[in-house]
């Protein structure tokens, strides 16, 4: 399946400022390992062993994948992904 | 030509935090008819947020921000009635902030004091409005009185990790007052009883306000069938991984 995935702004150093990747897999799993191989580090950022980490929402579509399976969630062609991470505030000059 | 202004709260609304995000959600608020301000802050102005706390001028540097806040409120709206509340919200202090006010603006800038607003204000019964913003992406999430869905609905939990490295993070300004702003029409829907139930998210590289329905989770310890979080227990709020005052 490939997918579209959108990038939140704190993620873009990853993806050379990219906002909108592509990636392919048939679970939210799957496409978070494709797009990490694209994209080295996003895995790290988005998954806790193979969990989804808390902070972090992730919707197809409109739907919230904690209410689905997870990241087992699976996935259509043509699917669209938000990633949504909490982010508290920010310092600048540090 | 203003829009009417719709009956406004007679309680103070509550902000927690007067710098990027806090200052212009307050001036907005002021502007909006709103006559009774709280104010939260530890914190004292510095040269190098000047760029994104833009009510506060190079006079300002090294004093409160509590008092440059005040003096820049009061200089536009001389009849806001504005109290001030030095410290940070903290475990034994944030029930009795959130419980006198008509909203809560959490303009905190670290996930302790985020989970900690979220808590207390859904224990007091008040609507909160969560506000943040890193880099070039805000975000803004509003919770009723009756506090479904919540933050924890969302984030669960204080992260263990971070998503984004505080130390290279920073925050552009125009982002820091579009989420302040957004607070503040958010406050106000909850002051009419209004929650939409959506997350708010700006991109201030592309541009974009997306709004993102939340739904409330069944097991939130908070909002949930069956919560487990019934006080504000310290240990819950564990200091995160990089911790600053906005
Ligand atoms: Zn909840």
């Amino acid at each position: 399946m490939a997918v579209t995935v959108r990038i939140p702004t704190p993620l873009r150093p990853l993806t050379g400022g990219m906002d909108e990747v592509s990636a392919s897999g048939a679970t939210v799993l799957e496409i978070i390992e494709d797009l990490d191989k694209r994209h080295p580090g996003v895995r790290d950022r988005l998954l806790d062993g193979g969990k989804v980490r808390r902070f972090v929402d992730i919707f197809v579509g409109p739907e919230d994948i904690r209410f689905l399976d997870g990241a087992a969630t699976v996935v259509t062609d043509g699917a669209e992904l938000t990633i949504l991470p909490a982010i508290a505030g920010g310092r600048a000059g540090h | 030509m203003p829009p009417p202004t719709p009956p406004l709260p007679d309680h103070p609304i509550l902000v927690v935090g007067a710098g990027g995000i806090g200052a212009p959600a307050a001036l907005a608020l002021g502007h909006a008819g709103v006559t009774r301000l709280c104010i939260v802050d530890d914190d004292q102005v510095e040269l190098g947020n000047l760029h994104r706390q833009i009510l506060f001028d190079e006079g300002d540097v090294g004093t409160d921000k509590l008092a440059a806040l005040r003096r820049a409120l009061v200089r536009r709206l001389p009849a806001l009635e504005i109290e001030l509340r030095p410290g940070r919200a903290l475990p034994d202090t944030a029930l009795e902030l959130c419980a006198g006010a008509a909203v809560v603006i959490d303009a905190t800038d670290n996930f302790a004091s985020r989970f900690l607003l979220a808590d207390a204000a859904h224990l007091a019964g008040v609507p909160i409005v969560h506000a943040a913003a890193v880099r070039w992406q805000a975000t803004v999430l509003a919770v009723a009185a009756a506090g479904r869905p919540c933050y924890r609905c969302l984030f669960e939990d204080v992260p263990a990790g971070v998503l984004v490295d505080c130390a290279t993070a920073g925050v552009a300004g125009p982002v820091c007052g579009v989420s302040g702003a957004l607070a503040a029409d958010r406050a106000l829907d909850l002051c009419q009883g209004r929650a939409p139930g959506t997350i708010l998210t700006y991109d201030g590289e592309r541009d974009r306000l997306r709004e993102v329905a939340v739904a409330a989770r069944r097991d939130c310890p908070l909002c949930g069938e069956h919560p487990t979080i019934g006080s504000l227990d310290a240990a819950r709020y564990m200091p995160p991984a990089c911790e600053g005052s906005d």
